[in-house]
């Protein structure tokens, strides 16, 4: 039961999300839901995920939070299988599960020793449809949500920098509004906010069901058929696409706080997505990994090893998303640098290095990296589904998914540069600092 | 950059069909191996005991300092050539200094194998140490220990360990303090990386799509050059563990507690009686008492849990949550009333079979991964938890029956021995 937020995402992206064939089988039931099944009989285990392809996104205004909000409210029972009774299941066998929202899509995952299976694709059928949900449920849960946005954020001055920083880049959508919601509005999510929103979107339509480990699809597609076929399906979700305008000013946002004892500059672009091209987002991820991934990257080349002025600096490129993707930016000063002059030193640098820095022998490198984490990502029964549970949600297909690496392989230094080029004009960024 | 066909082979149906080798090498060196030819990598999970416990006086943090230096260059190759060399091998290594010993994992793509353990052995024997890494990574560090002094929770952290541990090597910050770390110079960490990777306090468990003569061959050119050495590196136990309540002030909305109580060794004969308890008590995700009593019902909190951190000689119970400055002495009061029920009315018979359930069904998550699989064959040898450790396992849990689990809860959960670190400015009662 969490929310994919910065660290989330840093987590993730500095693992590279190509893959080479997972081998995924598919199939789609009468009433929308979609199967996918990887088949990795090596341990008697197997995870399953149920991806909604709605997160965040389809909140109305004033309602913010109320996905995530859902989300915890899914651990609470059905009239067959009343209150804890999946959980104590899946505790009984041995099993692990979680969840997480996110701006695009929530999740829900279980990992289980695999002769449990049916009875496992039965209780996340059932709660699709079967929720019974008291007012009681729903108050104390609005507590523990409130703790977690305290825990999450009002504690972490941090955390509230880069909410802040989100909303002035998205003005328009719900990429400027936090996953877990405003307090206030937290506060005045109702029973009847929830039951609306369930009976509205939890639906198998909006579904991709991902079975992945010791399982065979036949017996997948049997088992999934005869739990699902009875629910039937909605209107499908009409996400109204909005665009943010551009931006006129520049913007500094900036936090003190008197807890905090080192200094941190950030800033975030708004970008195109793999949604956009997926050509252009994986050069433009090799261009952001050659320029300011990890520590051999040319920024930390120049500012930590070379000038000395940060400790670390670095950035990323996330694109997984059905709107706008976005870059994120951050330096650590070792002494206090004024926040005019981070972002002075970095501009001047960015543009430079994309002149001179960026090499065909540092993309053979970065594009080697890529393909060799590919095959990592392919170590373990989760991260596959992972995988495919996010690219499918955000729109992309899954021929999309098991040719990554052929699109890899024809991308070149000129495309790296012009991805590169074309960020260095990209004025719709907003830059944050935090401080004591 | 094409296809890659994966075969994926029934290797561990279950347990009986999990089978392991212990290999030794030319001049030696003992490790476990299973050969997982589903995917073409090769996974290490190595532990050498030690850590931040036998840092050097004045100079904490060295321990910690000493193994982020490790992929920063060796004798042959800078800073900046090793990291290219392992991006081009597809190599991952990472230490990462514990309490009680340094932990770290070497992955490579079977096909550059022998790149890739030539670069483990040179990163391992023979890092470079350089003045102007060092002086890098100092100020990596130095950064790093401010943020956590303002992250509540890591701040939290810290702050029990100082208070709770008191006097043993334990209470000391793995990462040592600003000042600490200005302190040491090349030559401490020079001698330091002698002291700490040495034969006879090392544990290797490795899985992968490699064959027995190889793996033998490349575990021997890594570790084989390691002197041994006759130092004790165990833990002393822990004579005095703080009880009662300490407070640090520190504005910010929330407070976050940790809790803390004596527990047991890993290979007490016990161990498994208190884990369970303690799965019962705050360990079962969303099955423990504290979850379902303190969130679930009354919403107070966001997370809580308890955990077991068992080491070598000794182990404590240990807990924590975050909650509003307004809730603080409420949660806690509820944390005690929960501590002292299980030691007054120990558990139910269905909660043991439940946790009985739990443990044995959870155990083949291990092999879902070649990582996981090593990291397990590493940590079974360890806590020296016996050869047959795979086929005893069931049978311990099995073992265990309401009379023996309760009359150990007994025996170790006691409110009188627990101790509260409060980090924030909580409401008086």
């Amino acid at each position: 039961m969490k929310i994919v937020g910065i660290l989330f995402i840093l987590l993730f992206c500095f693992e590279s999300k190509s893959n080479i064939n997972f081998n995924a089988k598919s199939t789609t039931l009468e009433n929308g839901l979609r199967l996918i099944v990887v088949e990795n009989p090596r341990a008697p285990v197997v995870a399953q995920m149920m991806w909604y392809n709605f997160g965040s996104n389809i909140e109305q205004r004033g309602k913010s939070g109320l996905a995530h909000f859902m989300e915890h409210l899914m651990f609470k029972g059905t009239k067959k299988f009343p209150n804890s009774y999946y959980s104590d299941y899946l505790s009984k066998i041995g099993g692990s599960e979680n969840a997480f929202t996110s701006y695009d899509y929530t999740a829900y995952y279980q990992i289980f020793p695999s002769q449990h299976l049916e009875k496992i694709i039965e209780l996340e059928a059932d709660r699709m449809n079967n929720l019974t949900l008291t007012k009681k449920n729903v108050e104390i849960e609005k507590k523990v949500i409130l703790e977690e946005r305290f825990q999450r954020i009002e504690s972490d001055p941090s955390a509230q920098l880069d909410e802040s920083m989100r909303t002035v880049l998205f003005p328009n959508d719900y990429y400027g509004r936090p996953i877990i919601g405003w307090k206030h509005e937290i506060e005045n999510l109702s029973y009847d906010d929830v039951i609306d929103f369930y009976k509205e979107n939890y639906n198998p339509n909006n579904a991709i069901l991902i079975l992945s480990g010791d399982i065979k699809f036949k017996n997948a597609k049997k088992l999934v058929n005869k739990y699902y076929k009875s629910i039937k399906p909605s209107q499908k979700i009409k996400l109204d696409k909005l665009n943010n305008p551009d931006l006129k000013t520049s913007t500094n946002v900036e936090l003190s706080n008197e807890n905090v004892k080192q200094q941190i500059w950030k800033r975030i672009y708004r970008t195109k997505s793999y949604n956009d091209s997926m050509t252009q987002s994986i050069a433009l991820d090799l261009g952001m990994k050659i320029l300011a991934g990890g520590t051999s990257s040319l920024l930390y080349e120049e500012f930590v090893n070379k000038k000395k002025i940060f400790s670390m600096v670095g950035g990323f490129f996330q694109g997984l998303t059905k709107g706008n993707g976005y870059i994120y930016f951050y330096a650590i000063p070792n002494k206090k640098v004024e926040q005019f002059e981070i972002s002075d030193m970095l501009d001047k640098f960015i543009v430079q290095a994309i002149d001179e820095g960026i090499s065909e022998e540092k993309l053979i490198l970065e594009k080697k990296k890529y393909y060799f984490d590919s095959i990592y990502g392919m170590d373990g029964i989760l991260k596959p589904a992972e995988i495919i549970g996010e690219a499918l949600t955000i729109g992309l297909s899954l021929d999309d998914i098991e040719n990554w690496n052929d699109k890899l392989d024809e991308i070149n230094l000129e495309m790296v540069k012009k991805e590169l080029k074309e960020f260095s004009k990209n004025r719709n960024f907003v830059t944050g600092n935090l401080k004591n | 950059m094409r296809f890659i066909f994966l075969f994926f082979l029934l290797i561990f149906k279950n347990l009986d069909a999990f089978e392991y080798k212990n290999l030794k090498t030319n001049s030696g060196i003992e490790f476990w191996f299973v050969e997982d030819k589903s995917i073409p990598i090769v996974s290490v999970s190595f532990s050498f005991r030690g850590g931040s416990s036998i840092d050097i006086k004045d100079k904490n943090g060295i321990s910690n300092l000493m193994t982020s230096l490790l992929d920063e260059g060796t004798r042959n190759l800078t800073s900046k050539q090793f990291k290219n060399e392992m991006k081009m091998n597809g190599m991952k290594l990472s230490f990462s200094t514990q309490k009680d010993k340094i932990d770290g994992v070497f992955q490579i793509i079977s096909a550059q194998a022998k790149d890739g353990f030539d670069l483990f052995y040179e990163a391992l024997n023979h890092p470079s140490f350089n003045e102007v890494d060092i002086n890098r990574v100092k100020r990596q560090v130095i950064s790093s220990i401010k943020i956590d002094e303002s992250d509540l929770s890591t701040l939290a952290s810290n702050k029990f360990n100082q208070h709770f541990f008191k006097d043993h090597v334990f209470s000391n910050n793995i990462k040592g303090s600003e000042e600490s770390i200005k302190n040491i110079t090349r030559t401490d960490l020079v001698n330091f990386h002698k002291k700490s990777f040495v034969k006879n306090n090392l544990v290797i468990g490795v899985a992968g799509n490699i064959n027995v003569n190889k793996i033998k061959k490349y575990i021997e050119l890594v570790f084989g050059e390691l002197k041994d050495n006759q130092q004790n590196y165990s833990i002393k136990q822990f004579k005095a563990l703080s009880v009662g309540q300490k407070m640090f002030e520190m504005k910010t909305p929330q407070s976050s507690v940790l809790f803390g109580h004596p527990g047991l060794e890993r290979n007490n004969e016990n161990f498994f009686a208190l884990r369970i308890a303690n799965y019962i008590l705050g360990g079962g995700g969303f099955q423990s008492r504290l979850y379902k009593n303190i969130r679930e019902k009354k919403g107070l909190v966001y997370s809580i849990y308890s955990y077991l951190l068992s080491y070598e000689n000794d182990g404590v119970i240990v807990g924590g949550f975050q909650t509003r400055n307004k809730s603080v002495f409420q949660t806690i009061e509820n944390v005690k009333n929960e501590w002292k029920k299980l030691n007054k009315r120990g558990i139910t018979k269905s909660e043991l079979d439940n946790a009985k359930a739990y443990f044995n069904g959870s155990f083949t998550r291990n092999f879902t991964s070649t990582l996981s699989i090593a990291r397990l064959l590493q940590v079974v040898q360890y806590y020296e938890l016996g050869a047959d450790y795979f086929i005893k396992r069931e049978k311990i849990i099995n073992s265990l029956n309401l009379e023996k689990v309760n009359g150990i809860i007994s025996e170790y959960f006691s409110n009188e021995k627990l101790f509260f670190m409060i980090v924030g400015e909580p409401e008086k009662k």
